[in-house]
């Protein structure tokens, strides 16, 4: 998933204890996938909202198709299947 | 069933109450949510119950599941509630915020405006255009919200919008939000709970927070005897005088009545209130210290509104108080009732809530015992139509002779 010259950032999961690298120009889910851990999601284009997670410390950049709204970001919730990481990510999954 | 019912509305004597299975009947049920309910405007809810982007009502008419939904363009939509996958109920909460409108059970993904975005697992030539929900008429009559089910409704809503928006615009319900919502479930037919509501004959003994403020007269009582006639009397005298200083100041007030002679049939009057004369509250002064809109004067009485078949409203200068009927069995219906006031209102700063709901709650209450002996009354093997007061309850008259209208209009189309 992540090319040998892409920045890497850390992406840690605290209810499964696991963490994993996620290049920059990786979604997160994609790379969560890779890793083998398993998180709900359906439609991985940021329509479907089923992969909603609870951000707890990072930055990312997010490119939705709805499936989230305006209220729910700023509560701290994002979906990892159309995000990339800019920072380490600390995520409650 | 069909020829009983035929014959059941030719023989509705004028001016009497409806024979037992009209409000007792399963068949005679379902012709209501077939006929009434299911090809009128059915008032549902008003603005504020949607207010931001994302929000999304339930309103079960019946068997009619419907959600109505505000778009990020501000739009309103309204659906049947209704997977086109394998049939899911989509929302379940009465009230929800959501992204798009996501099927819980394999996630079909429609937009707030209906259109199917998303099918996993669906083939390649899948045709997402042909799978949108299926769409519900959807009107906003100057913020009150109204579906018609029926593939062509109404043509009249307009002419009633035409007259009642210069009514109700004072109030703003744009700008308003809910304070409280109640829901009861009368133990009577719908039918038993709209045509309590259509007469004050029974207010001076049954609802003494609400008799603080209204007085009987503005429905249609008859007084009898010195001491009332001197009431109904003072009563007309503040109309008159009331209704030229409201509509001096651009509020109207006068009667209005198509209650009988439209297929959307409507009703509104400006009615003075008690002592202070602000609102319908237990010391008839306003609940709300931010008044509607861009009102300034308190005292402006209580615009009543009603429409057949399910509704009527009271709009005061402080708050506005919305009643929507919804069928549930033959004997149980759902009285719906919802408190607006301003949407930069302060609960607990600028209203108290027990205060601002106080008279609704407690008349709802007793409203909901009358219909349940009423109820009681017309299921037992004794009853016969009984006759309607020609001036008392001239209002339920209308109701019934609308309702008959209806019946007999549907049945022959």
């Amino acid at each position: 998933m992540t090319a040998p010259d892409q920045a890497a950032f850390a992406v840690t999961f605290t209810v499964s204890g696991r963490s994993i690298s996620c290049g920059a120009d990786t979604f997160v889910l994609d790379a969560a996938l890779a890793s083998g851990l398993k998180l709900p999601f359906v439609c991985r284009e940021g329509m479907c909202g089923t992969c909603k997670s609870k951000l707890v410390s990072g930055q990312y950049d997010m490119r939705h198709k709805g499936g989230i709204r305006p209220r729910d970001i700023e509560r701290g919730l994002f979906l990892p299947c159309c995000s990339k990481p800019l920072s380490d990510l600390v995520i409650e999954k | 069933m069909t020829q009983d019912l035929h014959r059941l509305l030719a023989r509705r004597q004028p001016g009497y109450t409806l024979d037992a299975p009209f409000y007792t009947d399963a068949d005679i049920f379902r012709q209501d949510l077939d006929i009434i309910f299911g090809r009128h405007w059915i008032f549902v809810g008003a603005e504020p119950d949607v207010p931001e982007e994302g929000d999304c009502m339930t309103v079960d008419i019946g068997p009619h599941a419907v959600v109505i939904a505000r778009d990020d363009d501000r739009q309103l939509h309204a659906f049947h509630n209704v997977c086109r996958h394998r049939g899911a109920r989509l929302l379940h909460e009465r009230h929800s915020n959501v992204g798009n409108i996501v099927c819980p059970y394999h996630q079909w993904t429609y937009g707030l405006d209906g259109g199917l975005m998303f099918a996993a697992h669906m083939p390649k030539d899948f045709d997402t255009s042909c799978h949108g929900l299926r769409k519900v008429h959807l009107r906003s009559l100057a913020g009150l919200l109204f579906v018609c089910l029926a593939e062509t409704p109404p043509a009249d809503f307009d002419a009633m919008a035409e007259a009642l928006t210069p009514y109700i615009a004072p109030h703003d319900i744009g700008h308003c939000k809910v304070a409280h919502t109640e829901d009861i479930i009368e133990p009577g037919n719908w039918k038993l709970t709209m045509e309590n509501n259509r007469e004050c004959y029974h207010c001076s003994a049954a609802h003494p927070e609400l008799t603080r403020s209204i007085f009987a007269e503005g429905f249609g009582f008859a007084p009898v005897g010195a001491a009332a006639e001197a009431q109904a009397a003072r009563f007309h005298d503040m109309v008159g005088t009331l209704h030229a200083d409201w509509e001096q100041i651009g509020v109207p007030s006068r009667e209005v009545d198509h209650l009988a002679d439209r297929v959307t049939g409507f009703r509104t009057e400006r009615l003075p209130l008690e002592d202070a004369g602000e609102s319908e509250t237990l010391d008839t002064r306003v609940a709300c210290k931010r008044l509607l809109g861009d009102l300034s004067e308190k005292r402006l009485g209580a615009l009543s509104l009603w429409t057949q078949p399910n509704s009527w409203h009271h709009f005061m200068s402080d708050h506005i108080v919305t009643f929507a009927v919804f069928p549930l069995t033959p004997e149980t219906a759902l009285l719906r009732t919802t408190w607006l006031v301003h949407q930069d209102a302060v609960e607990g700063v600028d209203y108290d809530k027990a205060n601002l709901v106080a008279v609704w709650h407690a008349t709802n209450a007793q409203d909901s015992g009358l219909v349940g002996k009423a109820g009681a009354g017309v299921r037992s093997s004794g009853y016969r139509p009984g006759p309607y007061s020609p001036d008392t309850e001239s209002l339920v008259e209308k109701f019934c002779v609308w309702y008959i209208d209806r019946m007999k209009a549907g049945l022959a189309a």
